[in-house]
């Protein structure tokens, strides 16, 4: 077994008396892909955003090659730049061409030059199918290209992990295919990702291990096949029930 | 109907007589306004970063207090400065340096003293509408710019800046044009700018309303063609509407595997004939016959 490249240990997170995170725990070796699953408001994203220090956990560890990144001191910036995210909003800069925005990061945080930069941007726009469109704005391109220019962003700073942040929930079926076969991609050539998603079918077919929660807790979590297949927990039976009717 | 002829003719004589005068003042109207509202800018640039800096309870305790207390500072000139007329802010400064020096400082430029109080005045009110910027711009942007590792300042100056800049502009159009105006109340600091000049002018004699009819069609000319350079410095800043697509094409081979037909042959590449047509192909189209 390969030294896990991310840790969660025992983390929470309230927002003043809201508890919505109670004691997370899981571990993501190298080349994992781990989907976060489960219902609205049961803390998959804040999880998500803790993770990338997008929120201070209030309490617990998150363990970076086996340094604690929660603690005080340390430097966000610097570790966020090994841990890219992709939002549910894109989130392009929009002030900004397709090329831009995937060079930007490299240029002011990698200190690339602007020729490296621009080729190694122009390799993952190639690899998401939007080398054609470097020179528009995020405003002239539909939801679906917005996500895959926002997943070249994040891979442009080559991060050891991706993030991502219900990636489709903003798009219309159609676009989904496009953005969720740009996953399947990323997966199979090994890139180590935690995925929150609705999206069951990815979840059971891409991913290496599931986490099913509810209500800020993990409440179940395995393989695709053991939660799939034989969930134990009856919340997550009742879960996947709707799906699999759907 | 008579009325306006004369009006006319008044307007005519002051003109070709004081039409220097007219000028040089709109000149200094014009630089003072330029030079203070830039300024401004830059005062309000500052007062809205530094009002806008984020700190969490998880900062340091002296970082946090001196946050606080840049807000406050800012807080309390934006309040002074704004809510006083210039009037009187001129009539401060200009004669309050020498009454607290006991009269050993004075003003020795006019242009100084005129160009602080515009800008000061003007900062006041840019730094809220560069908060306001700042703030409208949405949070994703910050946390897009965040999830790529980049810190507060970098962040600020890539991404947040040149879109709230953008977005307030409309507020920096409006400010210049409010001083082009509001700068004719220097002349109680005796700063000759335009309006001054239709004082001086009126005083010797006694044509009035054909000066303030001059006076009035000046500032409406300087301020509707700052309207229109402003308008078009937005469209300027928005972009093209429409963007190219750059197609790979799928004959171009990898480089090393191609080598150029010998010089002479009818398909040299590199002859002149050969490289018009290609561009005559490229801006006409080929002809059908060669379709």
């Amino acid at each position: 077994m390969n030294e896990p490249i991310l840790e969660v240990r025992h983390l929470s997170k309230s927002f003043g008396a809201n508890v919505v995170l109670r004691d997370i725990d899981f571990t993501v070796a190298p080349g994992d892909v781990t989907t976060v699953i489960g219902p609205s408001g049961s803390g998959k994203s804040t999880l998500l955003r803790c993770i990338n220090l997008l929120e201070t956990p209030t309490s617990g560890e998150i363990l970076f090659h086996g340094k604690n990144v929660a603690d005080r001191g340390v430097n966000a910036a610097a570790y966020r730049s090994k841990v890219g995210m992709v939002f549910q909003s894109f989130n392009l800069f929009n002030n900004m061409t397709v090329l831009d925005n995937c060079t930007v990061g490299q240029r002011k945080v990698l200190k690339r030059d602007a020729e490296t930069a621009r080729r190694s941007a122009m390799r993952y726009l190639e690899q998401v199918g939007m080398a054609p469109y470097i020179n528009a704005k995020p405003r002239q391109i539909s939801g679906g290209q917005k996500q895959r220019v926002a997943i070249a962003r994040a891979l442009a700073m080559e991060p050891e992990v991706l993030l991502f942040d219900e990636p489709t929930s903003a798009l219309d079926p159609e676009m989904v295919g496009e953005v969720l076969s740009v996953m399947r991609d990323l997966a199979q050539r090994g890139m180590t990702m935690i995925v929150v998603t609705h999206e069951m079918a990815f979840a059971r077919d891409v991913s290496s291990h599931v986490v099913f929660m509810d209500g800020g807790v993990i409440a179940e979590e395995g393989t695709p096949q053991q939660l799939f297949e034989a969930p134990k927990n009856p919340r997550t039976q009742e879960f996947l029930s709707r799906f699999r009717s759907a | 109907m008579n009325v306006f002829v004369k009006l006319g003719q008044d307007m005519v004589k002051l003109w070709s007589h004081y039409w220097v005068n007219y000028l040089r003042g709109m000149g200094s109207t014009l630089v003072l306004a330029l030079v203070a509202t830039a300024i401004g800018c830059v005062i309000g640039l500052v007062c809205g970063i530094l009002n806008t800096i984020p700190y969490g309870p998880n900062d340091p305790a002296p970082k946090r207090f001196l946050l606080k207390l840049v807000r406050v500072i800012v807080r309390v000139y934006v309040e002074v400065f704004r809510g006083t007329p210039m009037v009187l802010q001129a009539v401060f400064i200009y004669y309050g340096l020498p009454y607290f020096t006991n009269s050993s400082v004075h003003w020795h430029s006019v242009w100084a003293a005129a160009i602080l109080i515009v800008s000061i005045n003007t900062g006041a009110y840019m730094a809220e509408s560069v908060r306001g910027g700042i703030i409208s711009i949405d949070p994703g942007q910050t946390e897009g710019a965040k999830a790529i590792g980049m810190n507060h300042f970098q962040t600020m100056v890539n991404v947040i800046l040149p879109q709230a800049l953008r977005n307030i502009m409309p507020q920096i159009g409006n400010n210049f044009i409010i001083n082009v105006k509001d700068t004719s109340v220097m002349f109680i600091i005796s700063f000759t700018e335009f309006f001054a000049f239709h004082r001086y002018i009126t005083g010797v004699n006694n044509m009035y309303f054909p000066s303030a009819a001059i006076e009035m069609l000046g500032y409406l000319t300087v301020t509707l063609s700052a309207s229109f350079l402003l308008r078009w410095l937005e469209r300027r800043m928005d972009g093209a509407d429409s963007y190219e697509l750059v197609e790979g094409d799928p004959l171009v081979m990898t480089a090393g595997t191609y080598s150029h037909p010998d010089k002479g042959t009818p398909f040299d590449e590199r002859s002149k004939e050969f490289r018009d047509r290609t561009s005559q192909d490229l801006k006409f189209g080929r002809t059908r016959g060669e379709r």
